[in-house]
């Protein structure tokens, strides 16, 4: 046994020819050459793939590009600090661009949109457990994000995001919902300026105060309509303002699915699923999210509402969980629901006065409350209803990326309405939208670079200031 | 001058079956209770403080992975928050665990390879330890506190940056020192690694991390470059050097060490051992852009990327020849030495994280699972498969070495290597199915808050497998504190003693 494994020793398994066992004289290693050797061939490769790049990759500031506003740099600061790029990548990719996806995804990242000092540390990522988040300004209005920060399922029931209450202040979750709301360069700010105005438009038409701010929704009463400040013009439909939110193809729209069992259990899982956080586990409007909003979440337990509200049709609901209500906390679920489970729910929502949301009830046929039109709706439909007067029938594409951006928050209105919010002198229509829009983009966009500019951070020419946002992505 | 080449350790006891691992029956000799020549003191305070880390880390990991299934489960304490123990999990197992045993095993093994009676300084080596250890409970302390750089694999604020560079020189002023002592003068493979890693990590951590930019020290923005895709083009390069530079070449350095020794056969080749050393300092450096591959960054900077991803193929191949071909004709040990099946099984790991690791970095494949939880997978095998299975290993080993005992149970480290090796394979096994149901369904347009429901089964396996890993660690941690505090093989041996004597009585002189 001693002497096979001697034998081994010496003379080793069989080699090819040539490679030689033992170090030649010539080919010796000295510390000398593994530790200068191994600098020297480091630091090549360290100048081809690290100083070159560096000192030879700077792209100028993309026409999308916009600088962060010094409460936004204090927020990106703590999305860093908290490690939130961990699961939320920041850049879009080519294949991530495709029309299903274009609420998450409208546009594909340009190295110009990394412009400038504000944005270091980089937030690129290397994983998605949640979605890329570099264009998340103004999908949501701020409200909705307070509500899910604070506890991510109360918007959301399917997320794994873990809750934020316990990381943040009052005080750093408005700076983070800042940095979210504006950190996707123009199109972002155009989204979010959309979302600030349609949020005006939504709580001056219902009477409703302003959200709290910071984390107190979740220890103050939940937000309820002042009826007494409002005064609805007599000749208008005290509706028509919610209706100016809803593309009118849809405000008679009948459900195209039969109102069967299947569909309803189907239709009462999604909401389960999906809508419980705000709207409550009995449909009242009351869910643990609820507290957050203003205005406060939709109460589907009225049988008057489900069968004779001018804006409770079944095309209204579809089409408010399909794109999402603009300045409310109803988000767009489009990218989430097929069609068909989309009308399921629809169907579902119009049974829940029936107490079809109680637990272990399966909802039926009988419990479907039937909406009809009110002679009142008919009537101002009749008036409305007219294809000429409606934007999308027009020759000529709109261009104006603040009137494009007005048309998607208030699909409802043709160009030449002239309406009044329900408080009685508020007025209503596309232009107001779009000079309001431009003037909230001007604001935020004017404070975020003379902050830049205070905080002495590179800036693109002035130009770039006054090149208008686009509108990337299906809208 | 001594042949290295031909006697792959030297100055350390010859193995015999039985007195490494507590195979029974323990040699009834003088010899294998003799104290080891070498203090070992450094090495001692790095490996031991290593095996408490691993757990620690391990069960930061054990909190994700619940996380991932219940997140609510710690929804009321901030320092438990995903996203704050997220990078203390990476940066505990690649800077508590991983390294420390890596120095741990570098100053057990570098006096032997180089014929010295330990370190240059074993004092500083013990200092450098304790300070580490410091330098780990505050980054750490401040990640969970939300005092963190935010750059992935460069979390730790400026102050703990330099506290890390402080220790890390000293160990490498130490390494030097020693290796200027040497007696034995051409250098063996492992040593030529372990001049050179540690002084490419020391450059890699100081330019990675930005250290000339503390900016806000005690968090973001420091450490890191004014713009945005230039500061993530160098992030990744030193993340990846985390790996290629440290982690790798130790692990190569470790396993030329171990096969040969434990084998007590001479390394196959040296001209292997040279390619697989200039191959990694050559074509490892570049290809840190894969990591963001689809992002605007410049593409001539992704090709070198791709193609030096591709490239590393060359020493990874070498190697695995070298270790194969030592092999040869040894493979019964596999079955029989417990570091020795360690060692290898790291070493399969090693070679299928190369491999998997090319095919990642080529764009059709970046594509579909880029972002997934396959990327998931493919960390967890270089870090858990390969050098965590390895550094049990060689913990196991070395322990035994030191303190010249066979380990308290052979039972125990069968299972030590059994739990670590199914937990591990499950794991890897249901995170790259993840990613891949992640990635067809996003390529379908399906967003991602849908595909969460689907993964819920696999986040709930992946929590049971990392489980065992946990417990995997725990077992390790039972057995060498048994091994230390109770001295089973000198018990067992008095007992034999004992009772040979009682049957009959010792013959005279």
């Amino acid at each position: 046994m001693d002497g096979e494994r001697t034998q081994t020793q010496h003379d080793g398994p069989e080699r090819p020819r040539g490679w030689a066992p033992h170090p030649r004289e010539q080919m010796l290693i000295t510390p000398l050459v593994a530790g200068l050797g191994g600098l020297l061939a480091f630091f090549t490769v360290v100048f081809i793939v690290v100083w070159l790049p560096i000192h030879t990759f700077d792209p100028p500031a993309s026409l999308d590009w916009a600088p962060l506003s010094d409460q936004a740099v204090k927020g990106r600061n703590l999305f860093a600090q908290n490690g939130c790029y961990v699961c939320h990548s920041g850049y879009s990719r080519p294949q991530d661009v495709r029309e299903s996806l274009y609420f998450l995804y409208p546009k594909v990242s340009q190295p110009g949109d990394f412009y400038g000092s504000d944005q270091s540390p980089n937030l690129l990522g290397t994983e998605r457990t949640g979605p890329d988040l570099s264009q998340e300004s103004g999908w949501h209005p701020d409200d909705w994000q307070r509500a899910h920060f604070y506890d991510p399922r109360f918007v959301d029931p399917l997320s794994l995001m873990p809750p934020m209450k316990s990381l943040f202040s009052d005080t750093q979750i408005e700076q983070l919902i800042t940095f979210v709301e504006t950190r996707s360069g123009k199109s972002g700010l155009l989204r979010y300026a959309g979302q600030l105005y349609s949020k005006h438009v939504v709580t001056t038409n219902q009477g409703f105060p302003q959200p709290y701010t910071g984390f107190q929704g979740a220890h103050k009463p939940i937000l309820e309509g002042n009826d007494k400040i409002l005064n609805p013009p007599k000749d208008q439909l005290e509706e028509a303002p919610n209706l100016a939110q809803i593309d009118r193809s849809y405000w008679l729209s009948a459900n195209p699915l039969p109102v069967t069992e299947e569909n309803l259990l189907r239709g009462k899982e999604v909401f389960l699923q999906r809508c419980v956080g705000c709207h409550g586990i009995a449909g009242d409007g009351k869910g643990p999210g609820a507290a957050f909003m203003s205005p406060s979440p939709a109460d589907f337990t009225s049988a008057d509402d489900a069968c004779c509200g001018g804006d409770t049709g079944p095309g209204d609901f579809y089409y408010r969980i399909l794109r999402g209500w603009p300045g409310t906390g109803m988000e767009n679920f489009g990218d989430r629901l097929s069609v068909d489970d989309i009308w399921r729910v629809v169907l579902f929502v119009k049974t829940i006065p029936n107490h079809t949301l109680r637990k272990n009830v399966v909802p039926e046929p009988k419990d479907y409350i039937v909406w009809q039109p009110s002679k009142e709706l008919i009537a101002w439909l009749k008036s409305r209803q007219k294809p000429t007067g409606n934007a999308s029938f027009s020759k000529k594409a709109v261009t104006d990326p603040f009137m494009q951006e007005a048309m998607r928050v208030l699909p409802g209105l043709a160009p030449g309405d002239k309406f009044l919010l329900n408080d009685g002198k508020t007025p209503l229509s596309l232009d107001d939208a779009a000079a309001g829009i431009k003037a909230i983009y001007q604001d935020l966009l004017d404070r975020a670079w003379n902050e830049a500019r205070a905080r002495g951070n590179k800036l693109p020419p002035e130009v770039q200031k006054a090149i208008p946002p686009t509108v990337p992505g299906q809208q | 001058m001594t042949d290295l080449w031909s006697a792959p350790a030297m100055g350390e006891r010859t193995p015999e079956p039985g007195n490494v691992i507590g195979e029974a029956p323990a040699p009834l000799t003088e010899r294998a209770t003799r104290p080891s020549p070498f203090p070992d003191r450094a090495a001692r305070h790095w490996i031991l403080s290593a095996i408490f880390w691993l757990t620690v880390v391990d069960l930061f990991g054990l909190v994700l992975a619940t996380e991932f299934v219940t997140p609510e489960a710690f929804g009321g304490i901030s320092w438990l928050s995903f996203s704050r123990i997220r990078p203390s999990h990476v940066s505990g197992v690649i800077l508590a665990w991983l390294t420390m045993m890596y120095f741990g095993a570098l100053f057990y093994m570098l006096p032997r390879l180089i014929g010295t009676r330990g370190m240059w300084s074993e004092r500083l080596g013990v200092w450098c330890a304790w300070a580490w250890n410091l330098m780990f409970l505050l980054g750490v302390i401040g990640l969970l506190t939300g005092h963190s750089q935010g750059r992935e694999y460069g979390e730790f604020i400026w102050p703990i940056d330099i506290l890390l560079l402080v220790v890390w020189l000293a160990n490498v002023v130490n390494i030097l020192a020693t290796v200027s002592l040497r007696t034995i003068r051409p250098i063996y493979v492992s040593v030529w690694f372990f001049i050179a890693s540690p002084i490419w990590l020391a450059v890699d951590y100081a330019i990675g991390n930005v250290i000339w930019r503390p900016g806000n020290v005690w968090g973001a923005p420091s450490g890191a470059l004014e713009g945005s895709l230039s500061d993530a083009m160098l992030n990744w390069w030193y993340a990846h050097n985390l790996f290629g530079l440290w982690l790798t070449p130790m692990l190569i350095a470790i396993t030329y060490y171990m096969v040969p020794r434990i084998t007590n056969t001479p390394l196959y080749s040296y001209t292997l051992s040279l390619i697989s050393f200039w191959g990694m300092a050559f074509l490892y450096t570049g290809v840190g852009d894969h990591h963001i591959l689809q992002s605007p960054t410049p593409s001539w900077l992704k090709t070198i990327a791709e193609v030096s991803s591709w490239a590393l193929l060359i020493p990874v191949f070498a190697f695995t020849i070298n270790i194969l071909g030592t092999m040869k004709g040894n493979w019964d040990k596999f079955f029989t030495n417990l570091p020795l099946r360690f060692t290898l099984t790291a070493f399969f790991f090693y070679f299928l994280v190369n491999i998997q690791g090319a095919f990642e970095a080529i764009q059709p494949f970046n594509k579909l699972q880029h972002f997934t939880n396959f990327v998931v997978a493919h960390a967890h095998l270089a870090l858990l498969g390969a050098f965590t299975i390895l550094g049990m290993g060689v913990i196991d080993y070395i322990v035994a070495q030191v303190y010249a005992r066979p380990l308290f149970s052979r039972t125990l480290t069968e299972w030590q290597y059994w739990l670590v090796t199914v937990g591990f394979t499950g794991f890897f096994s249901v995170l790259t199915l993840a990613g891949f149901q992640q990635g067809f369904s996003w390529a379908e347009g399906i967003p991602e808050v849908n595909v969460l429901p689907q993964l819920h089964a696999y986040y709930i396996a992946r929590g049971i497998f990392g489980a065992m890993i946990v417990v995997s660690g725990i077992v390790q941690i039972v057995n060498v504190g048994m091994t230390i505090f109770t001295n089973t093989h000198e018990r067992r041996r008095r007992e034999t003693l004992r009772v040979a004597e009682a049957v009959a009585p010792p013959l005279s002189g």
